[in-house]
């Protein structure tokens, strides 16, 4: 670099900065996936709720991430290293400057894939109310807790505990949070019957919920490239040489392969169950693939991606049986996508590590992350959503419910051309549910 | 009463084309067609989301509408039968109904003139 006059460092945090930027608009831009997958496999009476939910997820949610959560994860990562922390440097972000608030927004953009997660488990039955108070615990607190004990370099991160871009932090923590407040929503109306045998509820658009897949998808290259965050580096010796790039293309083509093996598992499964290759099904398994590679992806063989990214999809459809067996209507099959796959990613990490062999302590690491980030997540949602439940902020009424949620609780009908909505017409006041033991409670 | 009679024709959906035409043929272009589903002779089908099976007895099916004065009803429905048929179950049914009165809305006129 000496034919030009420029300072490496300069360079170095320019071209950082920039990555950093497009990686974090791709994470945003996951947001709009999450509208499309979930307004997809929800009723045509309850996609304008949906909708809003996933706007002001990031609305309440990013705003709570800044405020609060941002210190509270350096607090929780003090505390909890043992290397002490005031809440005045915890806070001192406030007036971090431009490029401190750059890596913040980064971090923003991931907590608030977290917090999205939670609306799809609890569909068609959340009150907005309800879930926009557990959203800005989630931005304030849940997720900063846990990014607190790992990233932030609190208990599990002096364990050695590994999770690369956040199979466990983001995505098993959003998808228990979405376990555990579908569970205590309690099931959709004619979800199941009273022997507990479930029925099906088909989405209203199958094809808003595979764009939203590939959206997803897309914005992946977003969250684990961009994970390696830093494209150069300033050495001893004053010159410029690559810092995380030096295995970004690892991340990448491991975050390509993976969907393949997620959505073949996934699509393999429904061909053995039924003869038929699922849609929805393969879509599922194509996510659960790019979650199964969130803790892996800087370290992981390209076969071993494939490897787990095929239990990941085939684990979809076994996973989500089981909690329809248990009573738990997570209608977008979050669970399953996100929670535990991510586990499956987090435990699958010393065993395709490149970079060191098989150990039994980093196992045993690795388990105590997962059960710790786990419990966290299940204990605190449990105890929110107990309370909202006792507020009756939990879930709409049984009535707004069958009439759905665009028209009770925002006055909105989404697709005025399929029904008797057109204006100066009476209207369609009573839901039409059909008494034929069919097993079908479709609203067309 | 008038002669007035009205065939309602309960048909699959891609039968419509050839039924559109046959009425034609037989002297009774105006109709009114809307989408509708129902349950008759057709067996259940499997319906799939996320892998899980389910049972659609409630079929797509297209509802033709069609008032006729000074054409026989019996005559339309024979050119729907003929234009929808495939001998299986699940081709539908006619039904062909008597009509008091008719008004066309544009000029007032009523009876048989205003079909």
């Amino acid at each position: 670099m000496t034919f030009l006059q420029v300072d490496p460092s300069v360079v170095a945090e320019g071209v950082n900065l920039l990555w950093v930027m497009v990686a974090t608009f791709l994470v945003f831009f996951m947001h709009a996936g999450f509208g499309m997958l979930e307004s997809g496999q929800v009723r045509s009476k309850n996609v304008a709720n949906q909708l809003t939910k996933n706007v002001l997820t990031w609305g309440v949610g990013v705003l709570a991430y800044f405020v609060v959560g941002v210190g509270i994860s350096a607090v929780v990562a003090g505390v909890t290293s043992g290397s002490g922390v005031s809440l005045a440097s915890a806070y001192a972000y406030y007036t971090g400057g431009s490029t401190a608030w750059a890596s913040i927004l980064f971090g923003a953009a991931f907590s608030m894939v977290a917090a999205s997660i939670v609306s799809g488990a609890v569909a068609e039955r959340a009150q907005l109310r309800g879930y926009l108070l557990f959203t800005v615990l989630v931005g304030a607190l849940i997720y900063p807790v846990a990014t607190g004990l790992t990233w932030g370099g609190g208990f599990l991160a002096t364990l050695g505990f590994q999770d690369f871009a956040g199979a466990a932090v983001v995505h098993m923590t959003g998808g228990v949070c979405g376990l555990v407040a579908a569970y205590i929503v309690g099931p959709r109306v004619d979800k199941f019957n009273d022997d507990g045998s479930p029925n099906v509820i088909p989405g209203h658009s199958l094809p808003y919920a595979i764009l939203g897949t590939l959206i997803l998808a897309f914005g992946w290259y977003g969250f684990n490239v961009g994970t390696a965050v830093n494209v150069f580096q300033v050495t001893d010796a004053g010159e410029l040489a690559l810092a995380d790039y030096a295995y970004a293309g690892r991340v990448a083509i491991n975050t390509a392969l993976v969907m393949a093996t997620g959505s073949i598992g996934a699509a393999a499964v429904s061909v053995l169950r039924s003869g038929k290759v699922d849609s929805l099904m393969t879509a599922n398994g194509l996510l659960a693939g790019l979650v199964s590679v969130c803790s892996i992806a800087a370290v992981a063989s390209w076969p071993a991606t494939l490897v787990v990214g095929f239990i990941a999809g085939v684990q979809v459809v076994l996973v989500f049986d089981l909690l329809e067996k248990f009573g738990i209507d997570d209608v977008c099959a979050v669970f399953p996508v996100h929670g535990s796959a991510g586990a499956l990613s987090a435990l699958a990490y010393p065993f395709v590590n490149t970079t060191s062999a098989f150990s039994i302590s980093q196992l045993g690491i690795q388990a105590v992350g997962v059960v710790v980030l786990a419990l966290w997540a299940a204990a605190i949602t449990f105890a929110i959503y107990g309370l909202l439940k006792a507020l009756g902020w939990a879930r709409v009424s049984a009535e707004h419910e069958r009439e759905g949620l665009d028209s009770s609780e925002h006055g909105i009908v989404t697709y005025p051309e399929f029904g008797d909505n057109s204006v100066g017409s009476a209207g369609r006041t009573t839901s039409t549910t059909a008494a034929d033991g069919s097993g079908v409670a479709d609203d067309d | 009463m008038t002669d007035i009679e009205m065939v309602v024709a309960y048909i699959r959906p891609d039968s419509l084309g050839a039924v559109k035409q046959a009425v034609a043929e037989a002297g009774a272009p105006s109709i009114t067609v809307s989408n509708v589903s129902g349950r008759g002779s057709q067996p259940a089908k499997k319906g799939q989301w996320r892998g899980e099976e389910y049972t659609v007895d409630l079929h797509q099916k297209t509802k033709v509408e069609c008032v006729v004065a000074d054409v026989d009803g019996h005559d339309v429905a024979d050119a729907i039968r003929e234009a929808a048929h495939t001998g299986d179950p699940g081709d539908g049914k006619i039904f062909i109904l008597p009509v008091d009165d008719a008004i066309q809305v544009r000029t007032g006129k009523t009876g048989p003139e205003a079909v």
